[in-house]
């Protein structure tokens, strides 16, 4: 190996890198979790060093900084967990574990040093099942003159190994990435899944069924094990194999607890993520969007755990979100609102954003994805991530290793600084020459560490726990390496040692080593599963070791506990489906466990309550909204959301005076009205010609209203959408008042803005009859629009600057008897009107401001205390956006190019400071002056609001300022209002409907409430997983995907009760989706 | 002789920089007047073009930042030549510039500070224009301050006036004008296309006022090809005709003629290349700079002097921008989809076309007018069978082509947009007839030559 120092310090210098190999072993902390042990102390010298020239590197080879593999397992049975390490261009390495942190390279000795020109992952298992660890080596062959072949060395019990893949029919040429020994179809052998990537230049999308044509080098492998010979079943066993399966992460799981392991398959650039569920016959259904509305789009590492308690494995994929504001601003983000949309609607391929996610599972529905929520969305060049409890508190945590030698996304480099390198060469052969890649900049970073809370929050501890250790670090595996209870960690780096991260957290905090010892060709028990059982909390574990980025752990389930007493129950799941029950278990110790006293494993797992079901046929409401082609984003460029997408309008009420409720459903732009009226088996669609007429308009709100005379109702809607016409006519908002009716009284006020919500009142209201809302003026976000006060008299009153109006209620607040207004909307509090002698007057009643991007409003005794508290819905925490009473989100608005269109400019603080939420691509888009000010990326990135606007154009400025983004409710204590946030399950997702009603057979009420939304750029994502919930008090709350209810993947508007032949019905309308019935179940 | 010599010094102003030291102490007591030639000005328009290659614009936008800054030049020296006559009251809503005042002004410095002035106004990186104005003040402040400083007051004056005028021209506007709206119902509306699939450019770019053409639509160009997938359409088989010929030359390889002319004129300012993560582009300067180019080498060929060649800039750069708005007027009115789409749709899902199709709908093809346009205007300039080697694509690694005339150029330019597979036949052939159109117009309005 290369150990000539003068070498080291000519490649260092080639990277960059002088700084980091300096840093990384002198920083240490006295109380971090981990230390960082040197080379010198360990015995391990190996590092994977990377040449490049100009005729091989990244321009040649897209994954060229992908790194090397690691794999930690006892190949020599003496207890300690042995290391082996791959190098991408020279020689692996086998390290002895001598005890005490101290290891020997016998690599030379034992023969495992392997053949092949470029190496990756690297995994150990029991492959010939004789008990004794083997070594898998992955290899990339076939381009760039890289030769070789996936080695399989074969442990021939004496520390050494003999190559053997061909005999096993595992010496693959391809580009493999990694691979996962695991039985899948539980015959009792390890069988394999072969994980490779694709490498061609993605010049073109093409379509997403690229991935049904197999390829022999790219496409992944699911390999059977008949007796020791590896049998390819990819193709019969519905495994993809396209020549666009940029595949980089891989995690096994039971993931639907049905026994039998499935696989997450995680692929790089615009191919889809594959969720593979095991149907048990030894095939597998690949079921991507049932389960998961979002994925990463770079998707590289990925891993699997229970971290939440319930049982089930959750989920997180990494993603390459760079933290740091300069690095954040001076990379190529998320697509564009178009290019996603052409991804997805005209390629084939599923929603894709770049950051980490985090999925939560939830029984038989699909995942709950929460990054952002739980603060682990952006840890920039990402590879590995492994779930653990490191700090033995019982909870699991995690650590995600870092870094890229080069950041080839660099804006400037994209822009400016390559074209201008290849202009220089261009009577070179070469495009692009070493010295033009120098031009990129480092992506040298720390790796990351959380600590997870048990309830899926996870708090960033890199500081407190992990020694500075900036650099490129890839591949990692955990295992207890100096037997004292603990998981140490080891990071296979580029161009730098090998990271040994010492566990100093020892027996502070309980442990519980389970080593297994199964039976047949699968010793080791892959695929056993533990549920432990400690003061009522159930600790989850399932033994699947090949995990993280190209590695593999040792094969030991380790456990943390908050208590050292012993653990009251462990039930351990063999493969086979066979249970055995481990009592009393005490803690800090080490457990080899052996298949004993078992018997039929019954899962047991309660299932929930179902509340709700889908009735077949809807009740005849055929009604489906539909959005026409028209794109906010596409007129306003920098607006935080859509604002022509507020409907469909929703009305419940008698409208043919049959004395039962009849529906009218609004249409989109373009679209027909639908009523409903009721008959006695269901509800049929009846065409009124002068409300289908009226198509041109978009329907956002409306209201039946019983006249005073007569009987059939009138119908009043509300228009929004974001369009001028030279007449704005189509803004107006209608009234179609039957012909047996009295009524007379004109709609009022000729306002040709966006309407919100038109609010009814009743006898108790004093003289006020209806409250029609304003929310904005169109093609001009941030310039209010009035809302207008109807009263009995006919006459009507007009309030200019009300704000944002989304929703509003009659509610009698001050319990005087009359009802009063309460006004909600976004960028504004809760308004309280209080109306008395006919007069409304704004009362303050809140204990505090709570601005917030309000979307609805209930009243509701939520605290069960007899008086009403009223319940809000808001934008949600799982959101890019952030705002706090100390430090409120901003929105500028204001003309500031001074060219007769506004604009809107959302801020945002970091450590103290506020930036501009969006880039400079983004922004110079609607402000062109920004380009010239700004004209490169660095110039840019890093700077704040004050900095890059000037602080004379933010004074010009309108500012609309949030404190709060969490949904809650305002309690209600001696008619003060106080808010509270909801927990945390009610915040990933915008909040959109509420309704209160009978759900649960007992007379007493709770709150249904729906949400999620999209009219968001890619740079959000999508708000799609939060599946309703049940709103019972503030103490009880469960979540719709345990009732019955699927709301997840659309974005509910309208929660209300229709009522048929004496029984209740739900009634679920969406956005852009097929309105849906649900019977409710006693 | 020591006069000669400082003319080429504040030529080669790099070494000039140096020189002027020794300069002071030379003439510590007569400055001489400081002598403008029509290599400076040259020199300027390339500046421009090398800042517009690096800041990335896109090609109508481009024919703004050069026609603009030639307008200040040549209204600032056709004041006091008898030869040229002012274009106030010629060209849309532009009023007379202010007057230098007495004839103590150095016009041609005057012009070519204004040049730069408003060039540094239009550009972003507005720092590498400093840079190189800087460097040239620094001479001129040195040999003669006092000519130097009364001709940046009035060229900057003039440059006021310009912008002023410019700001007038909807430019800013149409900045925060809506997006095009992509429509897959619709088979025959242009979509982005590979790689980077961008949005479609400019599409308000009918609203910028013209120079000279009475309306974006003055010659509006008949319809193409009505869209139809029938192979026994005109519209198919203009597109089976892209595929064909590119099928036929890429197979010829290196040797072939049309791929060695699709990419002399690709002038596309963003080529984006993706190779797995790693994204960069090369970029080359635009339709019009290319014709920028072709009136610098047929000004230096007829050895036009100072005047001369900034009207040559002048006049071209204003067919040019005329061209622009012609064509995008017809662009975005017919929204036509690109060969690349409906080939990858219907007949080979892996082809490419030769050059990267760039991000705008097909009809009419925007370099065939443009070329067309500038072709006429240069041949009203320097004659008919002017024969030149055009070798304003050295620097971007393409070599020299000779042409007969203007009009081959020109006609060269427009079939080479077929070649590349980026454009239909229809689109090359309208697109060219339009362009000479525009040009004629140009040709005929603008009254610049005083007739003795």
């Amino acid at each position: 190996m290369m150990k000539n120092p003068e070498f080291l310090r000519s490649i260092s210098k080639l990277f960059g890198l002088v700084l980091p190999l300096i840093t990384l072993f002198c920083c240490q902390k006295n109380d971090q979790l981990f230390t960082l042990l040197p080379p010198s102390d360990t015995g391990i010298e190996f590092q994977n060093t990377l040449v490049e020239n100009d005729s091989l590197n990244i321009l040649d080879y897209l994954y060229f900084y992908n790194g090397g593999g690691v794999a930690m397992g006892d190949i020599n049975k003496d207890g300690l967990p042995d290391l082996f390490l791959t190098s991408n261009q020279n020689q692996n390495a086998l390290y002895l574990n001598k005890g005490n942190l101290q290891f020997e390279n016998i690599t030379s000795a034992v023969g495992v040093a392997g053949n092949s020109s470029w190496n990756t992952g690297a995994v150990m298992a029991d492959v010939n099942g004789d008990g004794w660890l083997d070594i898998y080596v992955i290899a990339v062959v076939g381009i760039n003159g890289f030769e070789g072949r996936n080695e399989l060395y074969i442990n021939n019990q004496d520390n050494t190994f003999t190559e053997q893949a061909a005999a096993y029919g595992l010496d693959f040429k391809t580009y493999g990435t990694t691979a996962n020994f695991f039985d899948f179809d539980l015959d009792g052998d390890l069988d394999l899944f072969l994980l490779n990537h694709a490498v061609h230049t993605e010049e073109s999308f093409g379509r997403a069924s690229l991935r049904n044509a197999r390829n022999e080098r790219t496409g992944d492998r699911l390999l059977r094990n008949d007796d020791g010979k590896f049998v390819d079943v990819s193709e019969e066993a519905g495994i993809f194999g396209g020549i666009n399966g940029y595949g980089l992460g891989l995690t096994v799981s039971d993931f639907n607890q049905d026994g039998y392991p499935d696989m997450y398959v995680g692929n790089d650039f615009h191919e889809d993520d594959y969720f593979y569920l095991n149907n048990g016959d030894g095939t597998f259904s690949e079921r991507m969007r049932d389960y998961f509305g979002h994925t990463t789009r770079f998707s590289m590492g990925n891993d699997a755990a229970d971290i939440n308690h319930d049982g089930l494995a959750d989920l997180i994929s990494l993603d390459m979100a760079p933290e740091d504001e300069t690095v954040l601003k001076s990379s190529e983000g998320d697509d564009t609102y178009r290019t996603l949309k052409m991804r997805t609607q005209q390629f084939g391929y599923h929603y894709q954003f770049t950051r980490n996610m985090l999925f939560t599972a939830n029984p038989d529905a699909p995942f709950t994805e929460s990054a952002l929520m739980s603060g682990m969305a952006s840890t920039d060049w990402s590879w590995s991530a492994l779930f653990a409890d490191y700090d033995q508190d019982g909870h699991q945590d995690l650590f995600i290793s870092n870094g890229i030698p080069k950041r080839p996304n660099d804006l400037d480099f994209i822009r400016f600084v390559s074209s201008e390198a290849i202009q220089k060469k261009m009577n070179e052969n070469r495009l692009m020459d070493q010295e033009a890649m120098e031009m990129m900049p480092s992506g040298a970073v720390n790796n990351y560490a959380f600590q997870g809370d048990g309830l899926g929050n996870f708090s960033n501890q890199t500081e407190a726990w992990i020694p500075e250790d900036t650099g490129f670090s890839g591949a990692t595996a955990i295992g207890d390496l100096d037997g004292d209870g603990d998981l140490d960690i080891v990071v296979n780096n580029i161009n730098a040692p090998v990271g040994v991260y010492e566990n100093t957290t020892n027996d502070t905090g309980p442990y519980l080593k389970l080593a297994f010892e199964y039976r047949d060709t699968n010793r080791f028990g892959v695929g056993t599963k533990a549920y432990a059982y400690q003061n009522g909390r159930l600790h989850y574990r399932e033994l699947y070791p090949n995990r993280g980025w190209q590695a593999s752990s040792d094969p030991v389930l380790h456990f943390g506990f908050e208590s050292s007493a012993p653990v009251d129950s462990i039930q351990i799941i063999w493969p086979n489906q066979e249970a055995q029950w481990l009592r009393n278990v005490a803690t800090n110790q080490t457990l080899t466990v052996t298949p004993e006293k078992t018997g039929p494993y019954q899962n047991n797992a309660a299932g929930s309550e179902q509340k709700f079901r889908k009735v077949a046929g809807n009740l005849g409401i055929d009604y489906t909204h539909k959005e026409d082609n028209h794109t906010d984003f596409d007129y306003q460029k920098l607006i935080p959301y859509e604002l022509s997408d507020k409907g469909p309008a929703l009305a419940v009420g008698d409208i043919d005076g049959d004395g039962k409720d009849d529906i009218f459903l609004g249409g989109a732009r373009n679209q027909k009205a639908s009523i409903y009226l009721q008959r006695t088996d269901g509800f049929e669609r009846i065409e009124y010609p002068e409300v289908s007429n009226d198509s041109v308009f978009e329907d956002v709100a409306a209201s039946i209203r019983k006249p005073s005379f007569g009987k059939e109702g009138i119908l009043t809607v509300a228009s929004g959408g974001n369009y001028i016409s030279p007449t704005r006519k189509v803004l107006g908002n209608r009234k179609y008042v039957p012909a047996s009716s009295n009524d007379g009284s004109s709609l009022g006020a000729e306002i040709f803005d966006i309407s919100s919500v038109i609010a009814e009142a009743d006898s108790l209201s004093g003289p006020f009859t209806q409250f029609v809302g304003g929310y904005s003026s169109p093609m001009d976000y941030g310039k209010l629009s009035p809302s207008v006060l109807h009263k009995t008299d006919g006459s009507k009153i007009q309030l200019d600057s009300l704000g944002m109006v989304t929703k509003a209620i009659w509610d009698d607040f001050d319990a005087d008897g009359i009802k009063d207004l309460i006004v909600v909307g976004e960028w504004m509090s809760p308004k309280f009107f209080r109306n008395k002698n006919g007069i409304l007057k704004e009362a303050a009643v809140l204990s505090n401001e709570v601005s917030g991007l309000w979307q609805t409003i209930i009243p509701f005794d939520i605290d069960e205390d007899g008086d009403t508290d009223y319940l809000l819905g808001n934008w949600g925490l799982n959101s890019k956006f952030s705002a706090s009473a100390e430090f409120p989100m901003r929105m500028y608005y204001a003309d500031f190019d001074q060219n007769s269109t506004t604009e809107t400019v959302l801020a945002i603080e970091k450590n103290g400071q506020y930036y501009p939420l969006l880039g400079l691509n983004e922004l110079a888009e609607q402000m062109v002056f920004l380009r010239k000010r700004f004209p490169s990326f660095k110039d840019f990135a890093g700077k704040t609001i004050e900095e890059i606007m000037g602080p004379e154009m933010l004074e010009k400025a309108t500012v609309y300022k949030i404190n709060t983004l969490a949904s809650g409710f305002l309690r209600n204590s001696d008619n003060t209002f106080i808010f509270e946030e909801f927990p945390s399950e009610l915040q990933t997702a915008p909040i959109k409907a509420f309704l209160k009603g009978e759900f649960s057979g007992n007379g007493k009420e709770s709150v249904l409430a729906g949400g999620n939304y999209f009219g968001v750029i890619p740079f959000h994502g999508r708000f799609d997983s939060f599946s309703g919930a049940l709103i019972h008090s503030d103490k009880h709350i469960e979540l719709g995907n345990r009732l019955g209810l699927r709301l997840e993947h659309k974005s509910v508007r309208h929660l209300e009760i229709v009522r048929l032949e004496e029984k209740d019905y739900l009634l679920v309308v969406y956005n852009n989706e097929a309105a849906e019935i649900y019977e409710i179940l006693d | 002789m020591k006069y000669l010599t400082r003319t080429l010094w504040v030529t080669v102003f790099a070494v000039a920089l140096l020189a002027c030291k020794e300069d002071k102490k030379e003439e510590a007591v007569v400055a001489a007047p400081i002598e403008i030639g029509a290599d400076l000005y040259h020199s300027s328009i390339d500046k421009v073009t090398q800042i517009m290659v690096h800041d990335i614009f896109s090609p109508p936008v481009a024919s703004r930042i050069y026609a603009y800054p030639n307008i200040a030049a040549y209204e600032i020296i056709a004041q006091k030549d008898n030869a040229y006559k002012s274009l106030a009251g010629q060209i849309k809503g532009f009023p007379p510039i202010p007057q230098a005042t007495g004839d103590s002004v150095n016009l041609p410095l005057a012009a070519l500070i204004a040049h730069m002035d408003v060039s540094k106004a239009l550009i972003f990186s507005e720092e590498k224009m400093e840079t190189y104005r800087d460097s040239l003040y620094g001479v001129w402040s040195a040999s003669n301050p006092a000519e130097f400083t009364a001709a940046k007051n009035y060229g900057e004056q003039v440059s006021e006036h310009i912008k002023n005028w410019m700001s007038g021209d909807f430019y800013n506007q149409t900045r925060t004008m809506s997006k095009f709206t992509v429509d897959t119902d619709d088979p025959s509306r242009w979509q982005p296309t590979p790689p980077s699939y961008l949005d479609g450019i400019e599409p308000h770019w009918n609203k910028i006022r013209t120079f000279v053409l009475d309306s974006a639509a003055q010659f509006k160009p008949v319809p193409p090809p009505p869209f139809s997938m029938d192979k026994n359409s005109a519209f198919y088989k203009e597109l089976k005709e892209v595929y064909d010929i590119s099928q036929e030359i890429t197979e010829e390889g290196d040797d072939s003629e049309e791929i060695a002319i699709a990419q002399f004129w690709d002038c596309n300012p963003y080529v984006s290349v993706t190779r797995g993560h790693l994204m960069f582009a090369t970029k080359k300067i635009t339709p019009g700079a290319h014709w920028m180019g072709i009136a610098k080498i047929a000004a230096r060929q007829s050895k036009a002097d100072f005047n001369k060649t900034v009207f040559a800039y002048t006049k071209t750069s204003i067919g040019i921008f005329d061209a622009f708005i012609s064509c995008w007027d017809e662009k975005y009115r017919s929204n036509l989809i690109r060969p690349e789409t409906l080939i990858n749709q219907s007949m080979d899902e892996n082809w490419k076309p030769i050059l990267q199709t760039p991000p705008f709908p097909e009809y009419v093809s925007g370099h065939s007018v443009v070329s067309g346009a500038a072709a006429t205007v240069l041949t009203d300039i320097f004659g008919d069978n002017f024969s030149f080697l055009d070798d304003t694509e050295l620097p971007y690694g393409l070599p020299a082509r000779p042409f007969a005339s203007f009009k081959k150029a020109a006609e060269e330019a427009a079939i080479s947009r077929m070649y590349g597979g980026i454009h239909y036949r229809a689109a090359v052939e309208v697109g060219l007839e339009q362009g000479i159109k525009v040009g004629g117009l140009v040709v005929e309005r603008l009254d610049m030559i005083q007739t003795p």
